[in-house]
């Protein structure tokens, strides 16, 4: 009998999409666990869905909707960003402002344009096994960006995080890396968009980040345990689901979840 | 530098919180080498005096001079650390370690983002050995006791080797034996390094037995010279009302502290 292994690493379009998928899990566990630390997580999902407005207008005018949904998800951050320093509204409630402007933006473009299609949908749920040339060039030079800049600052971003007037006395300005690390957010959550959707660019934000944090360790092997939760949920996830043919992001949501629950079990029988 | 060069200079300064002012007309002068114990009822501008002292708070009059240099204009930030009364109040869960929290203070202003070297991890350890939390640097934070927190942060602003330091109420929460050692500890650095220290507390007597000045605060400031002369009560009572009373003798001071010559 002749038994035929499907071997998925043998094709490009494979290949391109663990590569792309690595960027993007590596880029979100690390925003991501100093989004927890910050304690605005929900800030990445807000952004996400404003992205949406950023994709509608992106398909509407013909443009490529992750640089419309990038322009989008930066205007959107700094009116975050703007409204909570103003006082003009308390953080989480700003977060839920911009997210209904942007999610209805897009509703009413989608509208206009003769409804939901395949290109829509792929950005809702993410598409990574579709991944063109194109986009996984700008998602590895954004999330090159983004990674060089954590790599770089660390130090700085987790003084900031942890005691923001200290960090301020110490001499490390902190309204600039506000600004830089909500530019770093939304460019993170447009990266994320081809592989996970916008819907569910949260989970791999929040997840791994979570998962790290219970095993109680330093800060460097909090660090290096998020990049690890994250880039193995999410190859395993790209992995089964071209095996099985089943949409990828919601297998990588599965597999963090299940990481999750694994994690405070494991703690819990400590 | 010498000795009785100003630290901090304050001229009839006015400080509004909400439209409500919080300081009236305060004028001080610290010097170098002071140790000075910052007391007053709560409410009362401690706080905000710090924070105006910092820049955090604007203040509606008068003028503030740090290292002789006008508030406005001062950039020598790394000559100054600040413990805020917040600092030790951190989740337990935050995944840093007590080694890993002193080494931020070695983060320089001008050189962000630099590699740390060798050289840095020595200043970490050594002022982590000063401090006395040698034992525990492998530790997270989260696990310590209030007396270690405060030592943590205390060993986090010697990292970067600061002139002045300015503790808002860092003794919260700590046991009796901890805070007079905490107090002494303060009060090696004061003399070993030279460092400045003004430290916002309500532990009235390590102010009067430990430092070199107090700082009366409500609404308005006194600074007085602790010495034998001085009238600690008559001070007192100007700051917490006339139903204020404080026994204190200054041979009392002896065996007050833990490890006292």
């Amino acid at each position: 009998m002749n038994i035929e292994i499907f071997n998925p690493f043998a094709y490009q379009f494979f290949q391109n999409a663990i590569l792309g998928g690595i960027i993007v899990a590596l880029v979100c566990g690390l925003v991501g666990l100093f989004l927890i630390l910050k304690k605005e997580a929900m800030l990445g999902d807000g952004l996400s869905h404003t992205a949406f407005g950023g994709i509608a207008l992106g398909l509407l005018l013909g443009i490529n909707p992750l640089i419309t949904a990038l322009a989008v998800s930066v205007l959107a951050v700094f009116a975050i960003s703007y409204m909570r320093r103003k006082k003009i509204a308390p953080s989480d409630s700003s977060v839920a402002v911009m997210l209904a402007i942007g999610f209805s933006t897009g509703l009413i473009i989608i509208s206009l344009t003769g409804g939901f299609n395949i290109d829509l949908f792929s950005y809702l749920f993410g598409s990574i096994l579709t991944i063109s040339f194109s986009d996984l060039l700008l998602v590895s030079i954004l999330g090159a960006i983004v990674l060089l800049f954590i790599c770089i600052f660390h130090r700085e971003l987790l003084s900031m995080v942890f005691d923001e007037e200290s960090a301020r006395i110490i001499g490390i300005p902190t309204k600039r890396f506000t600004i830089l690390f909500d530019l770093l957010i939304a460019i993170t959550i447009v990266l994320s968009i081809k592989v996970i959707g916008t819907i569910l660019v949260v989970a791999l934000l929040v997840i791994p980040g979570l998962c790290a944090l219970k095993l109680n360790l330093s800060f460097k092997k909090t660090l290096l345990a998020t990049t690890l939760f994250s880039t193995l949920s999410t190859t395993i996830g790209i992995i089964l689901s071209a095996i099985f043919n089943i949409v990828t992001a919601g297998f990588i949501v599965f597999i963090l979840a299940t990481a999750f629950l694994l994690t405070i079990t494991y703690k819990k029988l400590e | 530098m010498q000795n009785d060069m100003p630290v901090l200079e304050i001229k009839d300064l006015n400080v509004q919180r909400n439209g409500v002012a919080v300081i009236e007309n305060a004028t001080l002068t610290i010097n170098r080498g002071d140790y000075v114990g910052i007391v007053g009822p709560n409410g009362g501008g401690k706080t905000s005096l710090l924070s105006a002292a910092l820049g955090f708070l604007p203040y509606t009059g008068g003028s503030i001079r740090l290292f002789g240099v006008e508030l406005a204009s001062f950039s020598l930030w790394d000559k100054v650390a600040y413990i805020s009364q917040h600092a030790t109040n951190f989740e337990d869960q935050f995944p840093l370690t007590v080694r890993e929290l002193v080494s931020l203070g070695c983060i320089q202003k001008g050189k962000l983002g630099r590699r740390f070297t060798q050289k840095d991890w020595q200043v970490v350890d050594s002022n982590l050995d000063f401090m006395g939390l040698s034992d525990v640097a492998d530790r997270r934070i989260g696990q310590l006791s209030g007396g270690q927190k405060q030592r943590v942060f205390v060993a986090k602003a010697l990292a970067h080797n600061p002139e002045l330091i300015l503790l808002d109420e860092p003794i919260v929460g700590v046991d009796s034996n901890a805070q007079e050692r905490f107090y002494k500890k303060l009060s090696d650095l004061n003399v070993e390094r030279k460092i400045t220290i003004l430290v916002v507390t309500h532990d009235l007597a390590s102010v009067f037995c430990r430092m070199s000045k107090v700082m009366c605060v409500n609404k308005t400031v006194e600074l007085a010279g602790i010495t034998p002369e001085l009238d600690a009560n008559l001070l007192l009572k100007r700051a917490y009302g006339e139903h204020f009373h404080f026994v204190y003798h200054r041979h009392d001071c002896t065996g007050v502290f833990v490890n006292e010559h």
